[in-house]
């Protein structure tokens, strides 16, 4: 059943479209729940709760957008509302410390990190990063760099300009480089440390 | 030549793939090991994000049954088939019947669902079917199983007679005989025999339960 007519049928409440429908995206959904929360069962929660929503509303659907787009714009608000609201504090002191694009603050500067990244870093220490970083760097990270949409596609999913996009993305770029940093010298330390204690006892 | 500022390669490289293609951001990163740095560890940042995309990250099933519910619950879903038609058509009928009868009847119901679930496989039906079937069939059975067990065990009489014990020992093993064919059924959902073995230990559980539930009662029948 192609998905124009899945989605005609499941606004007249058909259970067979509604199920298509699911099967086309949920691999999709699931996947950006899974990057955003990086936790299976929580995961699961949030793509079912995304489902939930999007059917729900499916009868207000009119194609004005792709309906992957809607359904992923659903995705992300839902994974959002769920981050800020498990992690309020925290949250907001993370992206007060963020300069403000707007209102010309400060920029976060290079630096000159004594390590370097490439090949030090793997796919646990990147997801724990990502993990860290607070809740819209993560969606746009996700969506470009994990999930490779495009900025234009970006901006529609989150709702926001193309211009907003790349500089949420370079942020969260800019904040996983530091975070990566951080637990390199925290290995690096610990190694020296480890060395230190082995050599004392011998 | 004149290469741009630290600060303009990164407003210029901001949020993209693509800024090192301008002639002035080349030359920058040349002659600036901080920059160089910067843009070596974006890339390898990026090319271990690709790798975080799982290749076939499949929702577990439950997902949709779950969601399915909700939706025919919430009226979203018009054209549903009924929910559990063993919990319409015995729900109520299994809360009205008295203690003794009930033991029995889960005998009866377990070989009632157990027959017509047995029949000839329908060449046409798929795995998916097979398992929403099987499992619309055995949780309603599984949840009256888990509360008949429950008020054998909340029950004080004969709770240390050997036989008692015995029989708890017997459901310990019938519980884990279970979830082995549980998990048969679930990998092989239209494997004829997976599904009868687990009909089989359903049965065996409702022998079980009926056993204990007799002995209870007739320990709290008056004058005994």
């Amino acid at each position: 059943m192609p998905e124009a007519e899945a989605i005609r049928l499941a606004q007249a409440g058909n259970a067979t479209a509604f199920e298509r429908l699911y099967r086309l995206h949920n691999r999709r959904v699931y996947s950006l729940c899974l990057r955003m929360v990086g936790n299976t069962a929580e995961a699961e929660d949030l793509t079912q709760e995304a489902f939930l929503q999007l059917f729900r509303k499916i009868a207000t659907f009119r194609g004005e957008s792709a309906f992957s787009t809607w359904l992923h714009r659903l995705a992300v608000n839902v994974v959002l509302m769920r981050l800020r609201k498990k992690s309020a504090t925290e949250t907001s002191l993370d992206e007060m410390t963020e300069p403000d694009e707007e209102s010309g603050g400060p920029r976060r500067d290079f630096g000159s990190p004594d390590l370097r990244l490439s090949g030090s870093i793997d796919r646990v220490n990147l997801q724990r990063a990502v993990e860290k970083l607070p809740p819209g760097y993560k969606a746009v990270f996700v969506l470009h760099d994990v999930q490779g949409y495009e900025h234009n596609e970006i901006a529609e999913i989150m709702e926001c300009s193309i211009g907003n996009s790349k500089s949420q993305l370079h942020k969260a770029r800019m904040r996983l480089r530091e975070l990566l940093h951080e637990s390199l010298r925290d290995k690096a330390r610990e190694d020296r440390k480890a060395a230190g204690s082995a050599g004392g006892e011998d | 030549m004149a290469t741009i500022s630290c600060r303009d390669f990164q407003t210029q490289h901001e949020g993209t793939n693509d800024a090192l293609r301008d002639v002035s951001a080349q030359a920058h990163i040349r002659d600036c090991a901080s920059c160089r740095s910067f843009i070596e560890d974006l890339g390898a940042i990026r090319s271990v994000a690709h790798s975080l995309e799982p290749a076939d990250a499949e929702p577990p099933a439950r997902i949709w049954v779950s969601l399915r519910a909700q939706l025919e619950e919430e009226g979203i879903i018009r054209n549903a088939a009924p929910k559990s038609w063993f919990v319409e058509r015995f729900g109520g009928w299994f809360n009205s019947l008295p203690r003794p009868a009930l033991a029995g009847a889960y005998l009866c119901a377990l070989l009632a669902i157990a027959f017509g679930l047995s029949g000839p496989i329908n060449a046409r039906i798929n795995r998916q079917r097979w398992l929403d079937g099987t499992e619309s069939s055995t949780t309603p059975l599984s949840a009256h199983l888990m509360s008949a067990e429950q008020a054998s065990f909340s029950s004080p009489v004969a709770s240390e007679s050997p036989v008692t014990a015995s029989l708890h020992k017997n459901l310990e093993i019938v519980d884990n005989y279970i979830s082995l064919c549980e998990n048969s059924v679930r990998e092989e959902p239209d494997n004829e025999e997976a599904r009868d073995y687990l009909y089989g230990a359903y049965q065996q559980k409702a022998d079980l339960l009926a056993q204990m539930s007799e002995r209870r009662l007739n320990a709290e029948a008056p004058g005994q």
